[in-house]
């Protein structure tokens, strides 16, 4: 069985389209981030976040009239998973687990008769809060350098560099893609917490992984065919892995759909996340990293293939010495 | 063949190994099904009849985490701007000025605040000496004090933390220090949040209780094993050497017991003497009275960790109480004895109910090495008023053991030698070094402030976790089966040597995980998905390159080894490193549940490449050398 026979897709042809399309993608991200700003989940914000379980279904609006009266304005409340399941957060501070205790009790005074259940409750402290930020921020530039460095020291140095814009591309458009999708559909309420954080390492890791495999054949079969004008040879080289490619995103991409559709509500933003980074980390080992390669050495080339002779001899006349 | 020996032993090797490991996940998974099958009683027996099997397997268990199985997760970190509050002497009102600027200063700062403090008094130009240490204390003393007190708070704290958990009864408690100031417990199972938080909080109560005399206190206990329906004793020598005679010694008393729980059948007169005993002295069976040879019994009764409960129960029931003289009072040892089976055995103290004195009066406490014997010794020493009274506590109990008590845990009870006045004192008789440093944490705590507020808590209901699990082995099961199925339709044969080889990675991955004592979480459940996806690729990337191998006009087994020696030397491994880079990234800033992802994640890039490099291989050749056709689709 086999999808693909022998292709000859002239990828690096129409490189130049996709470069705008992914400006403008990226772009429409950052647009809807600068609207919404970051929705950042309770362990980067702060607070008290509870998740109750009423036994009938409870309108929201009274409890958030409870909540205001309790002294949290302005708390989030939404639905979970069900209809009698609600999510309540607030990014209010006490002392201690004092706020928990105090959404609790008013909830056993507000509801008697419904006896609601705290299915989970999370308290983070402002300085926890903070620190996780900064660690996940770290986390994610580390490991773009990391990958970077690596790539630059087992290839060339261009192939470093193709490879660390192809992985901010790929994050950047992840991001977009969470920013622009949250809250539109009751199943797309994504936050930016540490499972998030911990979608974005693993897309960097899988398109990091994409590339090497098209990296790696490129310089397999620079080997081969010396001759070769590098858009050829980039070309060839991403027809013949095309095969892979294709079979192990696919694989990848049903099995994070999988995750999102049945993983459970804990899992979703994570597997939604991964599924949008598989896509665009399969385009960008194509599109980003390999053409920035094979643009960088092209302008190289025109470098070394430009005439000596200046262009304008004044200019020339004025720098002589420096 | 011949080739393939070795790794075909490795192989073997290394599945067996990863079953062994997982087996106790197994059999746990088993017991808990039984146990839902069972009601009341019946339940109650099964566990007693099983009850080290059950024990052992859920200790090996793969450790599930809080989102899994319920359960709270709380992080505490040392106030340090209260303790700074609570060390200082002389409070007046500009000492309460100058901490309410370093409150404000500390909010917009990084300086830590014992800078921040220093800083301050400088420029009131008030010296630190007024308030903390003693009055010709320079600055850099004090500092260098104050800073120490702030980082023994956390080993205070923590043990603190420690008593009263393992006071509390949670199953598999876990208590971390995370840097220098943070105590990360978790405590599975446990969902009375309100009453933990107290009991996580709030200062330690040190106290110095009197022991009541052995012979008075076995007394108490015969009349009250009588009252239980025991034999009487006929005089009080014999029930002293009975109460050794039937269980000798503690290790004795264990090993029958084990052998009652474990497979073996236990001999018939081992068990019947057992079963008398129960019968005869229903409360000596629960807590023994357990004496060393050639030496006076010492008032303690030992039982094990789960007659505790058991234990308690009895003595505070109305009609065994009126039986108890009303200033005894019975405490726990806050660590339990080990046998040589690794059983844990806590020894009840029979104290005087009113303490003599309390933590308070103790100024310091410092644990160290006596020069003379190079024995562990703790120096203990208390303020004037304490002084006085331990001076007339000492003088009129010689000879007998006075109570170190914590939060209502015995940790030592030593016997006092002479009368000690000047209010130094040293503990000697320690058998390490680190019982001598626990003591003097213990000590400590009683006077020294261990302030410690809840940064971070989360509370995971049980009903949550179930239906975590489901949706995540169902999803993890359809993935797995999805990709099997596709690897065989698009690679033939091939294909369904790659899916033995990825259900053998599940398999290692979980083992490794169980081996290690890894936590799963709900995030470790999606890397092991991710895992599988790894794995595919890993395959993938051989078997494309086999097809393109062959297509030059290679043989089959020459197309094979292309295949996979170009497939690993080039994509494979670069492409795994990196990926196996980013695990270590995030296990390194992450916290928890992320932490099980980067944890499976990085075990399973390890069993994956094994898995596909390694695995499918040899299965391939082996085939291929016995004459079998293969095809890569």
């Amino acid at each position: 069985m086999r999808f693909f026979g022998k292709t000859t897709i002239d990828f690096m042809g129409k490189r130049k389209m996709w470069y705008t399309i992914s400006a403008a993608v990226i772009l429409a991200g950052i647009v809807s981030l600068s609207i919404k700003g970051f929705h950042f989940g309770i362990d980067f914000k702060g607070g008290t976040e509870m998740i109750i379980q009423f036994r009938q279904p409870t309108d929201v609006g009274k409890i958030r009239a409870m909540m205001d009266q309790a002294g949290f304005p302005r708390s989030e409340i939404k639905a979970y998973g069900g209809p009698n399941t609600i999510l309540l957060r607030t990014e209010m501070q006490g002392e201690g687990t004092s706020v928990g205790d105090k959404i609790r009790s008013s909830l056993q005074q507000t509801f008697p008769e419904d006896a609601p259940k705290i299915l989970q409750e999370q308290k983070i402290g402002p300085k926890v809060g903070a620190e996780l930020r900064r660690n996940a921020f770290l986390a994610v530039i580390s490991s773009l350098v990391a990958m970077g460095l690596y790539v630059a020291f087992r290839f060339k140095f261009i192939y470093g560099v193709g490879a660390i814009v192809a992985l901010f591309h790929d994050v950047m458009v992840a991001l977009g893609a969470v920013s622009i999708l949250d809250g539109i559909t009751q199943y797309t309420n994504f936050e930016i917490d540490q499972n998030m954080i911990a979608a974005f390492l693993t897309i960097i890791g899988l398109s990091m992984n994409d590339t090497v495999v098209i990296f790696d054949r490129i310089r397999e079969n620079q080997k081969v065919y010396r001759s070769m004008g590098l858009m050829e040879l980039i070309n060839k080289s991403l027809n013949e892995t095309l095969s892979r490619t294709i079979i192990t995103s696919g694989t990848v991409f049903v099995i994070t759909t999988i995750l999102f559709f049945l993983g459970g509500e804990v899992n979703r933003g994570f597997a939604f996340a991964l599924t949008i980074g598989i896509l665009t980390g399969t385009y960008s080992s194509i599109y980003i990293a390999s053409a920035i390669v094979l643009d960088y050495t092209n302008y190289k080339e025109r470098k070394k293939q430009r005439p000596i002779v200046p262009e304008k001899i004044s200019y020339e006349a004025v720098n002589q010495g420096s | 063949m011949k080739k393939n020996r070795g790794r075909v032993i490795f192989i073997v090797i290394s599945v067996l190994l990863s079953l062994y490991f997982l087996y106790p996940t197994f059999k746990d998974y088993r017991f808990s099904q039984q146990l839902r099958n069972l009601r009341g009683e019946d339940s109650a027996k099964f566990v007693e009849a099983h009850d080290k099997e059950i024990r052992d397997a859920r200790q090996n268990r793969i450790k599930l985490g809080l989102d899994l199985q319920g359960g709270m997760r709380v992080v505490l970190e040392v106030n340090v701007f209260k303790l700074l509050e609570d060390l200082a002497k002389n409070k007046d009102d500009a000492f309460k000025s100058i901490l309410d600027e370093v409150r404000a200063a500390a909010q917009n700062s990084d300086l830590d605040l014992i800078d921040l403090l220093r800083q301050k008094f400088a420029e009131k130009q008030v010296r630190l000496s007024r308030y903390y240490g003693s009055f010709r204390d320079s600055d850099d003393d004090v500092v260098k004090r104050l800073r120490d007190e702030s980082s023994s708070a956390i080993d205070r704290a923590m043990e603190i933390v420690r008593n009263r958990v393992d006071q509390y009864g949670v199953s598999e408690p876990s208590i971390q220090k995370q840097g220098a100031r943070r105590i990360i417990v978790e405590l599975p199972g446990v969902s009375k949040d309100a009453e933990v938080r107290q009991l996580l909080q709030g200062t330690a109560l040190l106290e110095f209780k009197l022991l009541i005399d052995p012979e008075i206190a076995l007394k108490v206990y015969e009349s009250v094993d009588k009252a239980l329906g025991g034999k009487p004793m006929n005089d009080t020598t014999k029930s002293d050497t009975s109460g050794t005679d039937t269980s000798a010694t503690v290790a004795a008393a264990d090993t029958a017991k084990s052998v009652d729980t474990s497979l073996v059948p236990l001999p018939e007169e081992q068990m019947k003497a057992q079963e008398k005993e129960k019968k005869d002295h229903p409360f000596f069976a629960l807590a023994n009275p357990f004496q060393q040879e050639n030496q006076a019994w010492n008032g303690q009764l030992y039982s094990s960790e789960e007659d505790r409960a058991k234990v308690m129960q009895i003595l505070s029931r109305p009609d065994i109480r009126r039986l108890l003289p009303s200033d005894m009072a019975f405490v726990w040892s806050a660590k339990p004895a080990f046998t040589a089976e690794g059983r844990k055995f806590y020894s009840l103290y029979a104290v005087k109910k009113q303490a003599e004195l309390t933590g308070g009066v103790i100024v310091n406490a410092r644990a160290t090495i006596d020069p003379q014997y190079n024995t562990p010794v703790v120096n203990m020493e208390m303020n004037s008023e304490g002084a006085r009274d331990w001076a007339r506590i000492t003088g009129a109990n010689i000879k007998k053991r006075v109570a170190i008590i914590m939060d209502n845990a015995v940790f030592s009870a030593p016997v006092v030698q002479t009368k000690i006045t000047g209010g130094n004192s040293q503990i000697t008789g320690m058998e390490s070094v680190e019982e001598a440093k626990l003591l003097e944490i213990v000590l400590k705590a009683g006077a020294l402030p261990a302030p410690v507020e809840i940064v971070q808590q989360a509370t995971v209901g049980p009903s949550l976790g179930e239906d975590s699990i489901r949706q995540g082995v169902w999803s993890a099961g359809l993935a797995l089966g999805l990709t099997m199925a596709f690897m065989i339709f698009y690679y033939g044969t091939g294909g369904l040597m790659a899916d033995i080889a990825l259900l053998l990675n599940v398999i290692f991955v979980l083992g490794v995980l169980a081996g290690f004592k890894g936590t799963l979480t709900l995030p470790g459940i999606a890397g092991v998905i991710l895992t599988v996806a790894i794995a595919v690729d890993a395959n993938v990337l051989i078997f494309e390159r086999i097809r393109e191998e062959a297509v030059t006009g290679k043989t089959l087994m020459a197309a094979i080894d292309a295949g996979y020696t170009r497939a690993f030397k080039g994509a494979i491994f670069d492409a795994n490193l990196t990926a196996f880079i980013t695990g270590v990234i995030l296990y390194q800033f992450g916290t928890g549940p992320v932490q099980g992802f980067a944890l499976t994640l990085m075990i399973g890039i390890v069993a994956s490449v094994f898995s596909a490099v390694v695995v499918s291989r040899v299965i391939i050749e082996i085939l291929i050398e016995r004459g079998k056709h293969v095809s890569f689709g």
